[in-house]
């Protein structure tokens, strides 16, 4: 292991952009994250809101309209290299808001997120669970610590 | 600050600092605008509407039932009283009589939901305010209740209980569930209680939220701000007192008088007894029967309205029936009456205080960003 990911992997910033989902799978990452049941800063895992220390993006939300455009910056404004996960059912597919009745597809929802940034790891449910973020969190670091 | 609600001095304050739509210290996108001067805030601005998904279009002709089902997903924090207001307008069109067991689950659910808002409320408030270990212990206490709403409704955000005419049988109470949310009530009775003793017994936190953000009584009447917010001024006003389903319980309203951040996070510390106490007396009384009224029949009805009292204020639900299918569904959420609140509030101070006075109002902006039409007069 070189220097620079034996250093990675001791610090894993995840950063959460919320792009117009319901705020449940939201408060479950944060929750995964701090609380002290879930707990992921015992593996080095920490929150942060500030895109030039993250490594790790994670994305929730269908993105809606006016939500595309910082989603890009905020995605170019994170150092590589870089690991975006998208959480629950709205980043995967575009949820219940997608597509009216069936087909039509809504003109405020330009997600999923895979239409606007690449993704590397997606974590389904609605909402998702804590014990399924981190495991999508594990899942993207091999992203992280094998770059050079 | 000034009288109206408007922008009056935006020429004459130049230093105008500006958040979001994404922010570090905004979990949800909202922008607001600070005009500062000397470092106090002279005049706030709130701007919504980077969440708008357009939900009322989407349940614009649905069968009713999955229009219900679709309501939960306007917010994953009180996913539970759209639901049950959405079920309320149905159930109220087209006459149905609820059983009595049904009632006591929708309302065990519900106080449920406030126990794990004003819970987030609290660690969310604390986490502003700078005190992490708070925040911590609030969200250890947190877990608690979703594990309760995780074994009752299947999930731990959004549980769908209602449907027309009753509950759903996967909510149903037996006794094993029964024992386990006594037994859930008494673990957070006593760490909330626990959690109250330092809370008001530290001086820096005292002496950090009494008297910011602070909003009148005559203005919080005035901007129309409802639940914990407009109590918080001293109002007492509740629409649990006057809901049917609450009917058969006794409770207090609680109400504090300054209508600061400290008066705001006492509410939600001296509300969650209030709900403990409210789910104690259900699960004690609780009826035998049915929980489901199947014996009903689909008709038209012109536009039915409902209020209920949820964790946040008041929720409006409204829609015609067509041949089974919703028409003309209307949604107004609490927090929308609350954004005069959180402008004014943060006027006066300091600008190291602003966040925290946009807080106090518990904003939920994902509920905020309905359809909504601004008629210039």
């Amino acid at each position: 292991m070189s220097l620079k990911s034996y250093s990675r992997a001791r610090a894993v910033h995840i950063m959460l952009v919320y792009t117009g989902g319901c705020n449940g799978c939201d408060i479950e990452i944060v929750n995964c994250v701090l609380s002290p049941k879930y707990d992921a800063e015992q593996y080095k895992v920490f929150l942060t809101w500030n895109p030039r220390e993250a490594d790790v993006l994670v994305v929730t939300g269908p993105v809606t309209k006016h939500n595309e455009k910082p989603l890009r910056e905020i995605y170019d404004a994170i150092p590589e290299p870089k690991a975006v996960i998208a959480a629950g059912a709205c980043a995967l597919m575009g949820g219940v808001y997608k597509n009216i009745h069936g087909d039509i597809p809504s003109e405020e929802i330009m997600g999923p997120v895979d239409n606007i940034i690449p993704v590397d790891a997606k974590v389904p449910g609605c909402a998702v669970r804590p014990e399924d973020v981190l495991s999508g969190v594990v899942s993207a670091l091999p992203l992280l610590l094998d770059a050079k | 600050m000034n009288e109206n609600n408007k922008i009056t001095e935006k020429n004459v304050i130049e230093t105008e600092v500006a958040m979001g739509p994404v922010h570090s210290a905004a979990i949800e996108p909202y922008r607001v605008r600070l005009f500062v001067e000397d470092e106090m805030v002279k005049d706030a601005e709130i701007t919504v509407g980077i969440n708008h998904r357009g939900i009322e279009r989407i349940m614009e002709g649905l069968p009713v039932e999955k229009a219900n089902s679709l309501t939960e997903k306007i917010c994953g924090i009180c996913s539970n009283s759209h639901i049950w207001n959405s079920v309320l307008v149905a159930e109220k069109a087209i006459g149905i009589d609820v059983p009595e067991r049904a009632q006591y689950i929708r309302v065990i659910m519900e106080e449920l939901e406030r126990l794990h808002s004003h819970l987030l409320y609290l660690a969310h408030g604390n986490e502003v305010l700078g005190h992490e270990t708070f925040a911590m212990r609030i969200f250890y206490i947190r877990e608690t209740v979703m594990e309760l709403l995780r074994m009752i409704g299947g999930n731990r955000v959004q549980y769908g209980a209602s449907i027309i005419g009753g509950v759903r049988p996967r909510c149903e109470l037996d006794a094993m569930r029964i024992q386990k949310i006594s037994e859930g009530m008494d673990i957070i009775e006593e760490k909330i209680l626990d959690f109250a003793d330092r809370f008001v017994s530290d001086p820096m936190i005292m002496s950090r939220i009494t008297g910011v953000g602070v909003l009148t009584r005559k203005q919080a009447i005035e901007l129309a701000a409802s639940g914990p917010t407009l109590r918080s001024t001293g109002v007492e006003t509740d629409l649990r007192t006057e809901m049917e389903a609450y009917e058969p319980f006794e409770f207090n309203v609680i109400t504090q008088d300054d209508g600061d951040v400290k008066s705001n996070l006492l509410m939600r510390v001296l509300e969650i007894p209030e709900a403990i106490n409210i789910i104690r007396q259900a699960i004690k009384h609780l009826p035998d029967g049915k929980i489901t009224n199947r014996s009903w029949d689909m008709q038209d009805a012109p536009i039915t309205k409902s209020y209920i009292e949820v964790p946040r204020g008041k929720l409006y639900h409204s829609y015609a029936l067509e041949d089974g299918r919703v028409r003309n569904s209307i949604v107004r959420t609490p927090s929308i009456a609350n954004i005069g609140a959180m402008q004014y509030a943060a006027v006066g101070h300091h600008i190291t205080d602003a966040q925290l006075a946009i807080v106090q109002c518990d904003p939920c902006f994902t509920c905020t960003d309905r359809a909504i039409q601004i008629i210039k007069i």
